[in-house]
């Protein structure tokens, strides 16, 4: 109770500025947490839209910000991988004699129909090489003190001009994120439901997405199984490997 | 001396004239009968390719699928297709059918994209539907149960592909995912629809199914009557005899755009044939009134001679009659055999553009009408016989001195 | 010479009714037959109208790069100062409309709209100005009206809204990106339908104006393509190349594409083919020939006496041809004359006001209503042609008649 009592006095009457801590430095250890040095991830995908519900099942691996390889185990989808190295994201699919490769507008294109899409998929710069992060206080999401930080983009490599981040201050995960166009209508939420800790680290194990503009369509996407810094071959994230 | 006496003789008395007023009269109605052949041709071609290539006689979809069409519903599909063809197939006033899936694609080369429409189709059964055969320019049809497609000529010059060469197609599935398939191409094709041969690429039905992850259903069934067969009575009778309650059986003009164009099409026609008719009646006028005209003395003559007006009038009148009947009946006789045997063997009218891919069919078949023909044969009587009495009243109203003065 | 040029005149007006019977059957087959050509020639250009009027334009001005990559209409490459090329342009009197073409998705919600529901369309911004100079669209608004400049208005097709269930006053979302490629959304109200004859922006295409969409795409004042209008009966790819070589001095850039270039991504369902339309015209023509032939053949028959006399009197069988040749070719004349002139005033009722042929149409429930004003096209080659032809043909049979006459003896001519 009291301590309690104390963090309220101090929410009320200090200022935010008096915080030493500053939103670079809010968003460096957020992107900290979030990316792990190689990761084995079990999950499925719950998507809702106007024709029903679907739910699709996944291995993904890791490494780093800039690698990733997914494999769709759901029948549905069965055999399609997904490959997103630094700049280059690549589908396989089994009965086609070559890998495409997305770029440019196809990138804008949902994956398996989610409200995910390939682009959203890509990046890894780190989101201060593209945003400008600005601090504006604390806020309560579903009982949690979270920084909220305004980020507003400063290069045009990222498609959302402006995001907002509810980061938990304790940990250091988004529990929430909103997604706005460039004239400021809210496009897109984000919406952490659940956060567990695997080998000293948070993770996010449920998760929602919503699409604000179309109303009938959300993805939950849910985390059944993780690994975290598990030795990963090399290979794994190369070409060859998502053609076997 | 009865009147139609005396006007067979005159006709038959000056043979030069009533030549001339005849063959005036026959042309006249011969291009009546062949305009009218060739405009319903010219319709009929646009109908044969609606129903060919797009919605046959009779198309059998899920009630709901037009509604969403825009959103490429493919769960809104026909399963157990296989039985209900078989029962469409055995009714009496069917021809032909063909279970296919349409399907939106992105045909994938070289890291290249190009948008394309996939239809998947019992190749089969489409060589009679479409007559598929008679289109392939190079190649061969792809044979059921291998990765093998029949591309558009359009679209495999766009792509850069030819017999031999492989390209992978990618689609959202039926349960919106996505995936990708390798065919390679076997034929190439050209439609007399230039936007067919610019986006469809075929490919056989049972691997649509599989890329589309759809099991063994279709997204519709396009029926083809047999001649003469009425389509309303026949969508009628196969929804209640073996439509589910879910099915709609739609006649080929219900509800299709193409279908606004061809009426849009017709109606254009039809203005220009009204104005024919009145060329060929015009045609019909003046020879009649020159006839009628260049015999004033001899009007005269018989005025002096005792006739009075209205015989005189009669006269003229059942000469121009004779000539019509004589001239309609050769006219039409005329126009119906250059119409039948046309439309069978077809007017050739393939000269492509240069370079341009612009082609509709090549062949136009004329069709005979028989309405048309029996009203222009009496037209043609009544407009002669009518367009007499206006000079030959006047003449027999002059003086038969003034008529037999004038030259 | 006089002499005979003052007969001829004397017997066309003492066989008056012969003259003008004559003269009628000429100048009706003519003028029908120009009135067909145009009809049937507004036919075989409807399709190419349908893209130039609605669509393509004659020509389009665009960036070096925007053509090869133009299926994904990529913002990137677009025009920097549209308006110093079309200041240019207006030296060479080319009227010119710039507009800013992007694909977006339109997001409907179930209220006002029957449901929720999105679709993907292509965005045309257009200068509410500036447009009209080049395209016809203004024309073509059914339902509310047209746009105007800055406003959040969109202008959808008929067909789109049909499918869509929307009205004027309907308010939607469009989701796309700017032009450095963030997310970006306009919320627009619909205040206008149009319909117009190309199915292809009835069905598929979405207008608002010019400036909205700089404001929201970040164009900077840009374009990705600057339209022209060419005269009708120029050739689109000779004036495409000429206008390119005119701007590549001052705009490296630029390139200019005809609407043949154009044309080959639009999708025609259905083109009225020149050969066929050629058998229509070649049938009308045979009877309109016929029609005058035989009309003057009964003429001259009957003036073959007239003939006998002037041989008998000592005339040189020459002159008489040539009197008489005079006479018909005066009838043709008359005919021509009278028919180009009918033909004239038919052909301008339906080129410049049309036909509204959707009440031939008749009762067509298939929910899209397919436009039912119909134009002809002007042919003047077509009056030139038809005019000497109706007076080769008179004299022509003029011709055959005396010398068929001429060739018997004077008493035979006589005796008829």
């Amino acid at each position: 109770m009291k301590r309690i009592l104390i963090r309220v006095v101090i929410a009320f009457i200090v200022p935010p500025s008096v915080f030493a801590v500053s939103a670079e430095d809010v968003v460096r250890r957020l992107e900290k947490n979030t990316v792990f040095e190689t990761s084995r991830v079990e999950g499925s995908m719950v998507i809702n839209d106007r024709f029903g519900r679907k739910e699709s099942t996944f291995i993904s691996y890791g490494r780093g910000t800039d690698d990733m390889l997914v494999e769709f185990t759901s029948v549905e989808e069965e055999g399609m991988k997904i490959l997103r190295t630094s700049d280059e994201l690549y589908l396989f699919f089994p009965e086609a004699e070559e890998l495409i490769r997305m770029q440019g507008t196809a990138l804008k294109e949902s994956v398996i129909g989610s409200d995910m899409s390939y682009e959203d998929m890509t990046g890894g710069k780190g989101l201060l090489s593209s945003y400008r992060a600005d601090l504006k206080g604390m806020e309560d999401v579903d009982g949690f003190s979270c920084y909220r930080v305004e980020l507003e983009a400063k290069k045009d490599d990222v498609p959302y001009y402006r995001q907002t981040m509810w980061i938990d201050r304790e940990i250091f995960i988004y529990r929430r994120v909103h997604k706005y166009s460039r004239s400021g209508k809210l496009l897109k939420i984000v919406e952490i439901e659940e956060i567990r800790e695997v080998s000293g680290r948070h993770v996010p194990v449920r998760m929602k997405l919503v699409d604000s503009i179309k109303g009938n369509s959300s993805t939950y996407f849910t985390v059944t199984d993780i690994e975290i810094d598990i030795p990963l071959d090399s290979v794994l994230f190369s070409l060859e490997e998502l053609t076997w | 001396m009865k009147l139609w006496r005396i006007a067979a003789r005159n006709i038959g008395r000056n043979k030069k004239r009533s030549f001339l007023s005849l063959s005036a009269i026959a042309v006249a109605v011969m291009g009546i009968v062949f305009f009218s052949g060739y405009l319903k041709g010219m319709t009929g071609d646009l109908v044969r390719n609606v129903k060919t290539f797009y919605s046959g006689d009779i198309r059998v979809q899920h009630e709901d699928y037009e509604r969403y069409g825009y959103l490429n519903p493919l769960h809104l599909r026909i399963e157990d297709f296989e039985s209900l063809t078989a029962g469409i197939e055995r009714d009496e006033s069917v021809a032909l059918t063909s279970p296919r899936i349409t399907f939106p694609a992105a045909v994938y080369r070289e890291e290249e994209t190009f948008k394309a429409t996939g239809l998947g189709v019992d190749f089969g059964r489409e060589t009679g539907f479409q007559n598929l055969e008679d289109y392939i320019v190079e190649g061969r049809m792809p044979e059921a149960g291998k990765n093998e497609a029949l591309v558009g000529v359009g679209l495999a010059r766009e792509i850069g592909v030819g017999t031999g060469d492989k390209v992978t197609v990618m689609t959202t599935t039926m349960r919106r995912g996505t995936n990708a398939v390798t065919f390679r191409i076997t034929g190439v094709v050209r439609f007399p629809l230039p936007v067919l041969n610019k986006t469809r690429i075929l490919v056989p039905l049972d691997r649509a199914q599989r890329l589309l992850r759809m099991g063994p259903s279709v997204s519709e069934i396009l029926v083809k009557l047999k001649e003469g067969a009425s389509p309303a009575g026949t969508a009628a009778r196969l929804k209640e005899g073996l439509g589910e309650d879910v099915l709609a059986f739609k006649t080929w003009d219900e509800g299709s755009v193409s279908y606004g164009y061809i009426k849009m099409a017709t109606a254009v026609y039809n203005f220009s044939a009204l104005f024919f008719f009145l060329l060929a009646s015009s045609v019909i006028v003046n020879t009649t009134m020159m006839v009628v005209f260049e015999r004033v003395r001899e009007i005269g003559t018989i005025g002096a001679l005792g006739m009075t007006r209205g015989q005189i009038v009669r006269l003229f009148l059942f000469e121009a009659l004779y000539l019509g009947i004589i001239g309609s009946a050769a006219g039409a006789v005329l126009g119906i055999g250059i119409v039948v045997p046309l439309s069978i063997t077809g007017i050739d009218l393939s000269n492509a553009l240069q370079g341009v891919d612009m082609e509709i069919s090549g062949r136009i078949y004329p069709a005979l009408n028989p309405v048309l023909t029996i009203f222009a044969f009496f037209y043609a009587i009544g407009i002669s016989g009518l367009t007499s009495l206006i000079p030959s009243g006047r003449a027999a109203r002059i003086e038969p001195v003034e008529a037999l003065r004038s030259l | 010479m006089t002499f005979l040029l003052s007969l001829a005149w004397k017997n066309l007006s003492r066989y008056r009714k012969r003259t003008v019977i004559t003269a009628a059957a000429l100048a009706v087959g003519l003028g029908l037959y120009l009135f067909m050509d145009a009809w049937l020639m507004g036919a075989e250009t409807e399709s190419e109208r349908n893209l130039v009027w609605y669509e393509t334009s004659s020509a389009r001005i665009l960036h070096e790069d925007y053509w090869d990559e133009r299926d994904r209409l990529p913002l990137k490459y677009c025009i920097e100062d549209p308006g110093a090329v079309m200041a240019k342009l207006g030296e060479e009197r080319i009227p010119s409309a710039p507009r800013t073409v992007f694909s977006a998705e339109l997001v409907l919600r179930k209220d006002p709209f029957p449901e929720d529901g999105s679709l993907p369309v292509r965005v045309v911004a257009l200068d509410p100005e500036l447009d009209d100079g080049v395209f016809r669209l203004g024309e073509t608004v059914e339902e509310g009206r047209r746009l105007r400049p800055g406003e959040e208005g969109i202008l959808i097709g008929q067909w789109l809204a049909r499918d869509l269930g929307a009205e004027v006053g309907y308010s939607l979302t469009m989701i796309t990106r700017t032009r450095r490629g963030y997310y970006q959304t306009i919320d627009a109200e619909i205040v206008g339908i149009l319909n117009c004859p190309n199915p292809a922006v009835n069905k598929g295409t979405a207008f608002i104006p010019l400036d909205t969409a700089d404001r929201y795409l970040d164009m900077e004042g840009a374009v990705t393509e600057i339209n022209l209008k060419f005269p009708e009966r120029r050739d689109p790819d000779a004036l495409a190349a000429e206008v390119e070589s005119g701007l590549v001095p001052d705009f490296p850039g630029l390139r200019v594409k005809s609407w043949r270039d154009l044309a080959q991504d639009y999708l025609a369902f259905a083109s009225m083919k020149k050969s066929a339309t050629n058998v229509i015209l070649l049938l009308v023509f045979v009877i309109a020939a016929v029609g005058v032939s035989n009309t003057m053949l009964m003429a001259i028959n009957e003036r073959t006496r007239e003939l006998g006399m002037m041989r008998a009197l000592g005339m040189k069988d020459s002159r008489i041809t040539l009197a008489f040749l005079l006479e018909a070719g005066g009838i043709g004349l008359i005919g021509s004359v009278l028919g180009v002139a009918f033909g004239t005033a038919l052909s301008y009722w339906i080129v410049t006001r049309g036909v509204d042929i959707s009440g031939l149409i008749g009762d067509m429930d298939i929910g899209y209503r397919v436009q039912g004003i119909f134009r002809g096209a002007w042919n003047p080659g077509a009056m030139v042609t038809a005019f000497f032809f109706g007076i080769v043909l008179t004299v022509f049979i003029g011709f055959l008649s005396t010398r068929r006459a001429l060739k018997r003896s004077i008493t035979e001519c006589l005796y008829r």
